[in-house]
């Protein structure tokens, strides 16, 4: 089991905002990082489709993110 | 283009298309539409510009666009009674259109000498200036800008990189040389030489080039008891849509929109591949050379500046009327939604009467949304079969001219390239008589259809997506 686990949702509001783009920037994702996370798609993260794209990072929930808040956020947190 | 993430002003058009479809769906646009931006604009969101006010003047211009209104013609009228003439307008011709409240002005120096400048001894900028545009001012290289031809020879020549070339975005973006700026210094489009690629669209960093749309015609009509809307899907849809949103799951979720119908214009191709493969064979025998036909920028190009060379483009249809057209055959009740990657099949579907309307992927999305829609949470499927090889790889830069190559039994020649800027010079060489080929692929955006301004995944997966829906990987 990795440490880390991201869920990013690919429901179709945050798809509008742009969860494709945060999906691909996992995978560009510096190797040391990327290796500790476990990535999971979720259908629905807390109804807050009008903040989207969200993501949750190890249970804290994050909204209306883009790559590279994504990347900070994984940077700060990552375990 | 999805190559780049999505900018703020990405986020605040979407925004407003969902917006404004609620209020269509609750049957309130006449109602609410002159609050929308007040709505959305408040003093505690992000702006850009001097005060709320000029902020939500801005957003009013891009509603009149979405309603599918020419925004300069429409300038003074209200929002409000713009929404009750709807129905009976006229189909906008200008698709691509600049906001001129929102542009910026930006400036139109070319070149301009920064801070960088060290008045070094050399001073090799002036020596490379081919007309003594640059003089030694105060310490500092200056440009004579009546003087400057815009050759970019001094850039190059700076050893501190100190001069800067500060091409507007937009005209950077048009490869067709099509944006000037007015009077004001403001972006002008230049009609007889726009293709309505959409490429200035996602350039421009203030969001002050807009496409009109169909989004709220076509709403409208979905709230309708029956509605009589086909979707036709570009072939380019794959995965569109979502992450794993397979092509069975996007019919189903498109009839539970109020579509009637949902179509494949990969079908259309695929009948363009016979037609065209026919059409090709009698060029070979005569050693000629026979350009596509379907894709409308590629296609303007050639017609607004390589005129000698329009009788080389394929009489054949493009796959987008050819499957609007057998769909009118079956019944001419219906009504046609092209749904595509494109902004220039707007401005193709304005003279085709079999295609209703057209709506980019981006848009459709925005739709699904505000209808609640998550196709993440659907799991039922409707088979989604209508087309075979030939069609569905037309959506990639090189598919038609595979699709071509199986059709043709004779040996020959083809070339496929992509980008305006490359087709460019490649008429060019047609022209010269210099092409050693039978036939010309000229796609607009570079990968193709699958690289059009309003796809949603980038083209590499889009590709690989594709291909697996054909069958070929």
């Amino acid at each position: 089991m990795k440490k880390n686990i991201l869920k990013i949702c690919i429901g179709t509001p945050c798809h509008l905002m742009g969860a494709a783009d945060l999906l691909e920037s996992v995978e560009r994702l510096e190797p040391e990082l990327r290796e500790k996370i476990e990535l999971k798609t979720s259908h629905c993260i807390d109804n807050c489709c009008d903040q989207a794209p969200v993501a949750e990072f190890n249970g804290k929930v994050y909204q209306d993110l883009n790559p590279e808040k994504l990347h900070k956020l994984i940077s700060k947190n990552i375990r | 283009m999805s190559q780049n993430t999505i900018s703020e002003v990405v986020k605040l058009k979407r925004r407003l298309y969902v917006e404004l479809l609620r209020l269509v769906k609750d049957g309130r646009l006449l109602e609410n539409i002159s609050d929308l931006s007040k709505k959305m604009i408040t003093k505690e969101t992000p702006r850009y510009r001097c005060c709320e006010f000029k902020e939500r003047a801005i957003f009013d211009q891009r509603i009149k666009a979405v309603m599918g209104f020419n925004i300069a013609e429409n300038k003074e009228k209200s929002l409000k009674e713009l929404a009750v003439s709807m129905t009976q307008q006229q189909k906008n011709k200008n698709i691509v259109e600049v906001i001129d409240t929102a542009c910026d002005s930006c400036p139109i120096d070319k070149y301009i000498v920064t801070d960088a400048c060290r008045n070094c001894v050399a001073h090799k900028c002036v020596n490379a200036c081919p007309v003594n545009a640059i003089v030694i001012i105060q310490n500092k290289a200056y440009i004579d800008q009546d003087k400057c031809v815009e050759c970019g020879k001094c850039a190059q020549a700076c050893s501190y990189n100190a001069i800067l070339e500060n091409q507007r975005p937009c005209s950077r973006a048009c490869k067709l040389d099509a944006i000037s700026s007015d009077s004001n210094r403001q972006a002008k489009i230049d009609r007889k030489k726009c293709v309505s690629c959409g490429s200035c669209i996602a350039a421009c960093p203030f969001g002050a080039i807009t496409e009109t749309s169909d989004l709220v015609q076509v709403a409208e009509e979905l709230s309708f008891q029956e509605s009589k809307l086909v979707a036709m899907l570009a072939p380019s849809f794959v995965g569109q849509f979502g992450h794993q949103q397979s092509a069975a799951k996007v019919k189903y979720s498109l009839k539970k929109l109020g579509f009637t119908k949902v179509k494949e214009v990969a079908a259309g191709a695929e009948m363009i591949a016979a037609e065209e493969g026919r059409e090709l064979e009698e060029k070979i025998k005569k050693d000629k050379t026979l350009l596509s036909s379907c894709c409308p920028a590629f296609k303007s190009l050639v017609e607004n500046e390589f005129e000698e060379l329009s009788d080389l483009i394929s009489n054949t249809d493009s796959p987008m009327a050819v499957t609007a057209q057998k769909i009118k055959n079956t019944n001419s009740d219906l009504k046609t939604v092209f749904i595509g990657p494109c902004t220039a099949k707007k401005a193709e579907a304005l003279e085709d009467q079999n295609i209703n309307y057209v709506l980019t992927f981006e848009e459709l999305t925005a739709l699904f949304t505000s209808y609640n829609i998550n196709l993440a949470e659907i799991s039922d499927e409707e088979e989604l079969n209508d087309a075979g090889i030939l069609g569905r790889q037309f959506a990639y830069a090189g598919g038609l001219q595979k699709s071509l190559q199986e059709v043709i039994k004779v040996d020959y020649k083809s070339k496929q390239v992509d980008g305006l800027k490359r087709l460019k010079k490649e008429l060019n060489l047609i022209k010269a008589d210099k092409n050693n080929y039978n036939f010309l692929e000229g796609m607009a955006c570079t990968d193709g259809c699958i690289g059009g301004p309003s796809a949603m995944i980038n083209q590499q997966t889009a590709k690989k997506l594709v291909q697996k829906f054909a069958g070929i990987i």
